[in-house]
């Protein structure tokens, strides 16, 4: 069985191995410094890391630790990057904690004296920075740029400047990518970006040169409220190029992909949720219903929605809407017990995740407490198909080498015993 | 229904219009500022903070109300500060060295304002150093330590071992964030833990000793 016959397997809720992902998106991947680390474990070529994703400094899994880590899903990646620039033209960088990796030529840093590191829109560094990694830290965060704001002026359009079609050079880029992966033996995820509603980690758009509309993350959270015309405005226009870019991304994909990557608005806090079931009725649904459908009328692909927290009772409506995977199960927010979930909402909905806690036991646990309960989690989310094993969320920077092998370990363990 | 009562619906209610237009009113008719503070503002949201709790609203209703609120003291503070009245308790708060994220921390600093503390908001990557020396100026009756990151959560650690190191024995400590437990409170010897901006508020009031 090919890596990718077992994933349609689980898709489909039917019974056999286990399929593992790692970094096939931006939420199922790893640190940079994870990676280089489980090369030199695994004594693959230790050249340096391409970062991935710069946002979160996300490091790529090569073929050759994807092999090692057992994992059976590759993604097919569009051109940008949360700053705006192109995944291409790559250089070295030393990164504040002394790693040489490889950055994409936008990635142009810009270090202040107490070692603070900013990175600009579109590697523009003639306009402010969009991006903050403070010394010692490991991951790049988002510098809100809100301009004032005129309530009785406001534009939804400037809410809007992000959603594109689909351009000449994306096209090309993704014939590019789609012969890469031609007849590639694992799963094959994917995304076009604009299909998620409200995500808070693209609000501040840290993408764009001189941002507009509301941008302050506070604010945003305020005008689903106080602003929600605005807020249904901007879902309505996304959404209108959203259908349109799907159909243009379809043609281009054919069969080559297996899932596609929707949306990563989060939903849930650690022991609650961002929004009632309710608003997510009136303000969400309609347009993830329409994005939805679109994929399952005109392709065989499976829909994956990202949330964090403790989403239990939104889940009922996410798998009414139209999604068909739910990521990253955080077993740790409260009533996300995976032998409640399985057993009620197993039937109908693929978990990607749920494999270990990120937040507690991985980097700070033993690896015999990681084996214990990545072998717990396998045994609640395997039966019967409907599980991508994978971590929740991605693997965090200073995260023990030795936790991730006994992870890895376990899995491939329990796929061994049958 | 009185004036006071309105105010108290209209912040609960998140209706910043009408918390501004109330306010003024009460003004208007000879009420103290601090009465406004303390029987129309803080009830309003302490019924924030129990339905939140409850999740009965959420984040954007709580931000909401939060805002209302803010308003309200925009008009009350220069009175309070020209009748020499402060709040009894202040309160420190920031996001711990090397962390970015401030979403959970402005919360609670908006319910503490809202239960009537005085807030010291130092944002966010917060060394520990600078949280002693804010400690020491204010004589804060807490410091309030917020994380989101795993990698910040060592720098956590070094701030409660400052701040107990610096000798202050009426300041409590309070920590809180994604992935922070009551199991790393105790450990790192903080002295109360909160799992979302709902309990800050009475975990806040017991550490003053007050009754939650």
């Amino acid at each position: 069985m090919t890596s990718r016959e077992k994933v349609r397997r689980a898709l489909a809720h039917q019974a056999g191995p286990v399929p593992v992902d790692f970094g096939s998106t931006g939420l199922t991947s790893l640190h940079v410094s994870c990676v280089a680390a489980l090369r030199a474990h695994y004594g693959l070529d230790c050249h340096p890391v391409k970062v991935t994703e710069p946002f979160q400094m996300l490091g790529e899994v090569e073929d050759d630790l994807a092999r090692a880590l057992g994992s059976d899903c590759v993604a097919a990646n569009g051109r940008g990057t949360m700053f705006g620039f192109p995944n291409e033209g790559w250089h070295e960088w030393r990164t504040p904690w002394g790693q040489v990796v490889l950055v994409a030529e936008g990635f142009r840093p810009r270090e202040d004296a107490s070692g603070d590191v900013y990175l600009f829109p579109e590697g523009d560094t003639t306009v402010a920075p969009s991006g903050h990694l403070p010394a010692g830290g490991y991951f790049f965060d988002a510098i809100v740029r809100q301009e004032p704001i005129d309530e009785d002026h406001l534009n939804a359009a400037d809410n809007c400047e992000e959603f594109k079609l689909i351009s000449t050079e994306d096209v090309a880029h993704w014939r590019r990518e789609f012969a890469r992966i031609s007849g590639e033996t694992r799963a094959v995820v994917s995304g076009i970006g604009g299909t998620g509603f409200g995500d808070i980690a693209l609000v501040p758009a840290a993408f764009l040169k001189h941002p507009k509309g509301i941008r302050d993350i506070t604010e945003w959270y305020v005008s689903l409220v106080d602003r929600r015309d605005y807020v249904h405005q901007v879902f309505a226009y996304q959404c209108e190029i959203a259908l349109k870019n799907l159909a243009t991304f379809a043609a281009l994909a054919g069969d080559s992909i297996d899932v596609l990557m929707i949306c990563g608005t989060d939903f849930g806090t650690q022991n609650s949720q961002f929004c009632s079931p309710a608003t997510f009725d009136e303000l969400y649904a309609p347009y993830y219903r329409q994005v939805n459908d679109w994929v399952h009328r005109h392709t065989p692909w499976k829909t994956f929605k990202h949330s964090c927290g403790a989403v239990r009772p939104l889940i009922n409506r996410f798998i009414e809407v139209g999604f068909d995977i739910l990521n990253p199960v955080q077993c740790s927010a409260t009533d996300m017990d995976p032998v409640r979930l399985k057993a009620d909402f197993g039937d109908r909905l693929v978990f990607w995740g749920g494999g270990v806690d990120t937040q507690h036991t991985l980097p700070f646990g033993t690896p015999a407490e990681v084996t214990a309960q990545v072998t717990a989690r396998l045994r609640a989310f395997s039966p019967n198909g409907g599980f991508v094993f994978n971590t929740i969320h991605n693997v965090q920077a200073r995260t023990p080498t030795a936790n991730l092998i006994a992870m890895v370990d376990a899995v491939r363990a329990f796929n061994q015993a049958g | 229904m009185s004036l006071l009562t309105d105010l108290t619906a209209a912040v609960a209610a998140g209706k910043r219009i009408d918390t501004v237009r109330l306010t003024q009113e009460l003004l208007t008719s000879g009420a103290r500022p601090q009465d406004i503070v303390e029987q129309g503002l803080v009830p309003g949201m302490a019924i924030v903070g129990g339905q939140f709790k409850r999740n009965e609203i959420f984040v954007p209703e709580m931000l909401v109300a939060a805002r209302a609120m803010k308003e309200a003291l925009k008009l009350l503070e220069p009175l309070l500060a020209s009748a020499g009245i402060k709040p009894k308790y202040t309160v420190i708060i920031g996001t711990v060295q090397g962390d970015l994220h401030d979403i959970g921390k402005n919360l609670i600093s908006m319910m503490w304002r809202g239960a009537g503390f005085a807030v010291i908001d130092l944002g966010t990557n917060v060394s520990p150093e600078r949280y002693v020396t804010a400690a020491q100026e204010h004589q804060a009756h807490i410091v309030g330590l917020s994380a989101l990151l795993t990698t910040t959560m060592p720098a956590m650690k070094e701030t409660v071992r400052l701040l107990k190191a610096a000798g202050l024995p009426h300041t409590k400590i309070m920590i809180g964030g994604a992935p922070i437990t009551q199991a790393f409170a105790d450990d790192i010897g903080a002295d109360g833990y909160a799992a979302d901006a709902g309990t800050a508020v009475d975990v806040a009031r017991k550490l003053v000793g007050e009754a939650a």
